[in-house]
């Protein structure tokens, strides 16, 4: 932008400086009064260039126009507008000294309402005034453009470039008032003197809701009509929207003779700084507005002469629902209450500095700025006290909740130690010292009887059948508790044959068999045989139970090829075709289910044969019953090293059950003893500390 | 297509069970039959899933080894074992002397031992329930154990006194006539659930073998 | 005779049609069951082992599949449907061992119908579902190296077992980690009210489903064991009187 560029006071844009017109909005760019701009700006500055010249000019050709008016120049001081008045004549000479115009007594007690006086109370000077304009109407009806097809205000906006429609309603009412008087005089302005207009050729009322419908307000004589309406808070005089030139305008200079009506530029030309009492005079209400603009609105609702308007040829001009809807009136009527002039803040600081009516930039973003709110005291309602009870509760909870066990800190196992240190030397010092050495048990187990009188009733050229169900684990206790029965077996030259649904049970028949066999003179594949691993769990003891040669692929340990022919086919296994062919069934199992299993889908199977449970001593109580029920799917029980060792004295032959039950009595002596000094812990503990809360409490 | 394989393994399993458990209470030759079938194919697929279990522990420790994770010596030897007695057992029987040699060298061993520190870990958790959980129940938990304890080991002092006599008969009192009655209350209760979890599977409503 | 061949098959029809009858009805007559400790006390330990990027370890147990013992572990894979749901997308997800080769791909398989629900199917892994050791002792032997390398603080033993439950309770415990174990063995489970803090007694090794809420059918078949559990008890205190009575007549 150049020093010779314009600013749009409207829309800020960058015209060329002999712009009068804006390019984008059509504001008027040039003050109307190129006097009073300057005198706004306050003493000229020396300008170099175009800029000053124009200005120059504008000077010279008031001070030729005052000299040939007959006009004083323009007093240091007094704005050059108010010299250029003319001097009214008899006829526009305004109300007699001392006298107020009603309405101007009126002002204050008056709302934004019309002031409306009766028409027989007209003053002469306010007649002579209307009847004067009311002929410059006329003149200027003459001269108007026909009408246009839409609103004359439509039309007027499109020959014009921007010209504003707001409706007459004042700034900040109700659209459907009637627009208040435009704008109070300032009483030491006197009145411009105005003709009453003609009630015939009376333009029609100017409605808060837009342009009279029938027709357009009769332009000024000599103009052409620029707007059809302004919004009143501009105090725009109607002839000077409608390009009129006001008397008090005339000879204003070059902006004159274009007739464009525009309002004073609320920015100063660039250079031309706006003081704050030439500013003043930019006030909406200093503007002269004619009385019979006035009057029309007094007359609204009078029938619009449009018919009787002199040289008014339009049409009573009806507009279409939608355009009607497109009115932009009310988008015009700001939302924000402008403050008058007066009361604007000057900006003092910036750029702006000067002007008003601009967002001060100190106060408002530049400077920090206290709170509006009294902040010494943070005001808390209700509920976010709440709130930040709850919180705090919250956080209070949530401190006091046992935490996650943090690492303990590795403690060396005593009791541990202790308990295994004890059960350790318990069991080793007998079965190495052969001391402490216990008694062996007198009493003989219920069921002993019955299993060694079973034993001796089995006849010696049926196979009996041992089933090998237990872990590795458990060997330790089966194969003393077994063991007895096994030597009762070999004494009596009972052949033997084993099974076993679990992989390990093979060696350990093997293993158990040996150990005993061999002081019987037993050979394997003579006098016992393996017929080996059952597949299939507890499934397979069914199969094998129903058809045990065609359930059983191989054997263990055969002294000859395994085939499934070889193997049955063994002198051991001779005579037997099913289950019911052995002589006896012995089920050695250390858990419960195999057990259950053998006894429930094996027993039916058996015939009259016997089945004999030998089993660890956890699980004698859930045997016991088959044993002991009305019809026993079971016929004798040895459970237990107790039992064992009571067998190995009826046999007359001391085996592993006596060798285990020294270490077997003082191991369990040890484990009573650590039972009872828990139990002695734990009840003094308990006293101690119930003893310690009662003492507190 | 995934919700109809899905469905069909349900159908199968579902229609497998049923027949075996018809032919278990409906004694005909065809049920007997078509059920010993679908049991012996079941063993058969027990044993196959033994291999697919073994390849399993085979793959987790190899890749323990690879990454050289925590332990992983431990892994080494673990797959070195495996490997030789697999090799020695497919190759010269299960029923070898080396086999025998290394079961009873070091398998009944090993787990012997573990039954050993059976009998320290429980001796020390009755310790340790008796003096830390102080209830009733824990009470009478561990004085019926050491009733059952005193009953069945022998006396110091032999078992002619009248207190022995007396503690052999509680012994069996309890053994025989509480702790029976008890185990099978429970079994009955053990039955039930387990009949209930193979009516789910049979309904379809568990799908162990996936969806 | 006859009607003791059909003793069998009416008790099944009956709990089938308790069963479905109470699974249409669950929604009306929603059931009450008595508060388990070790179940309830389950979901906030796995909820800590997700949070603190530890691994939860679930046993399938010893048992095999074909036999009876397979029905605890049918328990165990129902549960673990849950508890793998639940650690899905954690650091550390479930791992889940056997002592059986068919039981662990039983797991393997529900491991991976519970990624494909959470729609994680690339967090799965199948050394997730492992055979840890074919006989029980030597299982148990291989279980504190899978909880000391898994950092596992929550241990579920789910499953059929023998006595090495006690040790592999006691292991757990050793590891200062939750402990919720339950068998169908009544040996094993009185060895597990010494060694473990939550002991499943009994028939709770089975109501874990329900618990857990697996499925509606997992509740009515929990509510359908309970009422003929009910006509047993029942049905033998009659039998009792009536033989009582005969005997003294």
């Amino acid at each position: 932008m150049t020093m010779a560029d314009v600013r749009c006071p409207m829309c800020s844009t960058i015209n060329p400086a002999d712009a009068t017109a804006c390019s984008v909005c059509g504001a008027r760019l040039k003050p109307m009064i190129a006097g009073e701009a300057e005198s706004l700006a306050g003493p000229p500055e020396p300008q170099e260039g175009e800029a000053g010249d124009w200005l120059a000019r504008i000077r010279s050709e008031v001070e030729r126009k005052a000299e040939t008016s007959g006009e004083a120049p323009p007093r240091p001081g007094e704005p050059e507008w108010l010299n250029r008045l003319r001097p009214a004549s008899g006829e526009e000479e305004g109300p007699p000294e001392g006298e107020l115009p009603e309405w101007l007594s009126e002002e204050e007690g008056s709302a934004a309402g019309p002031s409306e006086a009766a028409p027989g109370e007209v003053p002469d000077w306010l007649a002579r005034i209307r009847e004067r304009q009311k002929t410059e109407l006329e003149a200027a009806a003459e001269e108007a453009p026909p009408p246009s097809a839409d609103d004359d205000w439509l039309g007027r906006l499109r020959r014009e470039e921007f010209l504003p429609t707001e409706p007459e309603a004042p700034l900040g009412e109700e659209p459907e008032r009637e627009a208040p008087p435009l704008g109070p005089r300032p009483p030491s302005r006197p009145l411009p003197p105005s003709s009453p207009p003609a009630p015939a050729a009376a333009p029609p009322p100017i409605s808060a809701t837009g342009p009279p419908p029938s027709g357009r307000i009769p332009p000024p004589s000599g103009e052409k009509p620029a707007v059809s309406q302004a919004p009143p808070f501009m105090g725009i005089s109607k002839d000077l929207l409608e390009g009129a030139m006001p008397k008090w305008l005339e000879g204003a200079g070059p902006s004159s003779d274009e007739g464009l009506p525009h309002m004073p530029a609320l920015v100063a030309e660039e250079g031309l700084a706006v003081t704050p009492e030439s500013a003043s005079d930019l006030q909406m209400g200093s503007i002269d507005i004619p009385n019979w603009l006035g009057d029309l609105r007094k007359d609204a609702g009078v029938a619009p002469p449009d018919a009787g308007a002199p040289g008014d040829s339009l049409a009573r001009a009806t507009l279409p629902a939608w355009l009607e809807a497109m009115r932009p009136m009310d988008t015009f009527r700001p939302v924000v209450e402008i403050q008058a002039e007066d009361a604007q803040e000057v900006e003092s600081a910036g750029p702006l500095a000067g002007l008003r009516g601009v967002l001060l930039a100190e106060p408002v973003v530049a400077m920090p700025r206290q709170p509006s709110y009294s902040g010494a005291r943070l005001e808390v309602t209700e509920r976010q006290f709440a709130l930040a009870d709850l919180i705090h509760r919250m956080v209070e909870q949530e401190a006091s909740e046992v935490g996650p066990k943090p690492p303990a800190r590795r403690r060396l196992p005593f009791s541990r130690w202790a308990i295994a240190g004890a059960l350790f030397l318990a069991v080793a010092l007998p079965a190495l010292l052969g001391a402490p050495s216990l008694s062996v048990p007198t009493l003989v187990p219920p069921g002993l009887p019955a299993l060694i009188t079973l034993v001796d009733s089995l006849p010696g050229d049926r196979p009996v059948l041992l089933v090998f169900d237990y872990e590795p684990a458990y060997a330790g206790e089966l194969d003393a508790v077994a063991g007895p029965l096994l030597e009762d077996l070999m004494q009596r030259d009972i052949r033997l044959a084993t099974v076993s649904t679990r992989p390990s049970g093979p060696p350990l028949a093997e293993r158990l068999i040996r150990r005993i066999g061999d002081a019987h003179g037993y050979l394997n594949g003579q006098d016992y045989v393996h017929l080996g691993y059952l597949p299939g769990g507890p499934a397979a003891v069914q199969l094998f139970a129903r058809d045990p040669r065609e359930s059983l692929a191989g054997g263990f340990l055969l002294a000859q090829e395994p085939t499934r022919r070889g193997m049955w086919s063994t002198p051991v296994l001779a005579g037997v075709q099913q289950f019911s062919d052995f002589g006896a069934v012995v089920i050695i199992a250390a858990g419960t289910e195999i057990a259950r299993t053998w006894v429930e889908q094996a027993g039916p199977w058996t015939g009259a044969s016997p089945l004999v449970m030998v089993a660890s001593a956890g699980i004698e109580p859930l045997i016991r019953p088959y044993y002991e029920a009305l019809n026993p799917q079971v016929d004798a029980v040895l459970s237990g090293l107790p039992a064992a060792v009571a067998y190995e004295q009826a046999n007359g032959r001391a085996g592993d059950a006596r060798l285990l039950w020294d270490s077997f009595g003082t191991g369990m002596l040890v484990a009573e003893m650590a039972l009872i000094l828990g139990g002695m812990y734990g009840a003094a503990s308990f006293l101690l500390r119930s003893g310690t809360g009662t003492s507190e409490s | 297509m995934r919700l109809r394989l899905s469905l069909l393994w349900a159908a199968v399993a579902s229609a497998v069970g049923l027949l075996v458990l018809a032919g278990f209470f409906i004694q005909t030759p065809i049920l007997i039959a078509l059920g010993g079938s679908l049991v012996g194919l079941a063993v058969l697929l027990a044993g196959v899933a033994l291999l697919l279990g073994l390849y399993n522990l085979l793959s987790v420790h190899l890749r323990k080894i690879s990454l050289q994770e925590r332990g992983w010596p431990y892994s080494a030897l673990l797959v070195l074992s495996l490997l030789g007695t697999l090799v020695l057992g497919v190759f010269f029987g299960p029923d070898n002397p080396v086999a025998l040699v290394l079961f009873n060298s070091f398998q009944l061993p090993a787990e012997a031992s573990l039954m050993a520190l059976l009998a320290v870990t429980l001796t020390l958790a009755g310790f340790r329930l008796i003096s830390r959980r102080r209830d009733l129940l824990s009470f009478v938990f561990v004085g019926v154990a050491l009733l059952v304890l005193l009953g069945t080991g022998p006396w110091p002092s032999g078992e002619t006194s009248d207190t022995y006599l007396l503690i052999i008969d509680v012994r069996n009192w309890l053994a025989q006539v509480w702790a029976a009655g008890g185990a099978r209350g429970i079994l009955l209760g053990v039955a039930l659930g387990a009949a209930a979890t193979g009516l789910r599977v049979l309904l379809a409503a568990d799908r162990p073998y996936g969806e | 005779m006859i009607a003791q061949e059909l003793l069998g098959p009416a008790v099944l029809v009956l709990f089938v049609g308790l069963i479905l009858g109470f699974a249409m009805l669950g929604r009306r007559w929603p059931a009450v069951f008595r508060p388990l400790h070790g179940l309830e006390a389950l979901g906030a330990a796995i909820e800590r082992a997700v949070e603190a990027g530890e691994r939860v370890h679930l046993s399938l147990g010893t048992g095999s599949v074909t036999g009876a013992d397979s029905a605890p572990a049918f328990a165990g894979l129902a549960m673990l449907s849950r508890v793998a749901a639940a650690t899905a997308m954690s650091d550390r997800p479930v791992v889940v061992t056997a002592g059986d080769g068919a039981m662990a791909v039983l797991a393997q398989d529900t491991l991976r119908s519970a990624y494909d629900r959470a729609r994680a199917q690339d967090r799965f892994q199948s050394t997730s579902g492992r055979m840890l050791a074919p006989t029980p002792f030597s299982y148990a032997a291989a279980l504190p190296t899978v909880l000391a390398n898994e950092d596992v603080s929550v241990h579920m033993l789910i499953g059929s077992f023998g006595s090495e439950v006690a040790l592999a309770a006691d292991f757990g415990e050793r590891q200062r980690a939750f402990v919720l174990a339950g068998t169908d063995d009544i040996q094993s489970q009185a060895l597990l009210y010494v060694t473990a803090d939550h002991p499943l007694i009994g028939e709770e090794v089975f109501a874990g489903g329900a618990y857990l809420n697996v499925g509606p059918l997992h509740r009515a078949s929990l509510r359908a064991e309970d009422l003929l559990r009910t006509l047993i008890v029942a049905s033998i205190l009659i039998g009792t009187v009536l033989r009582t009575l005969g005997d003294l007549v």
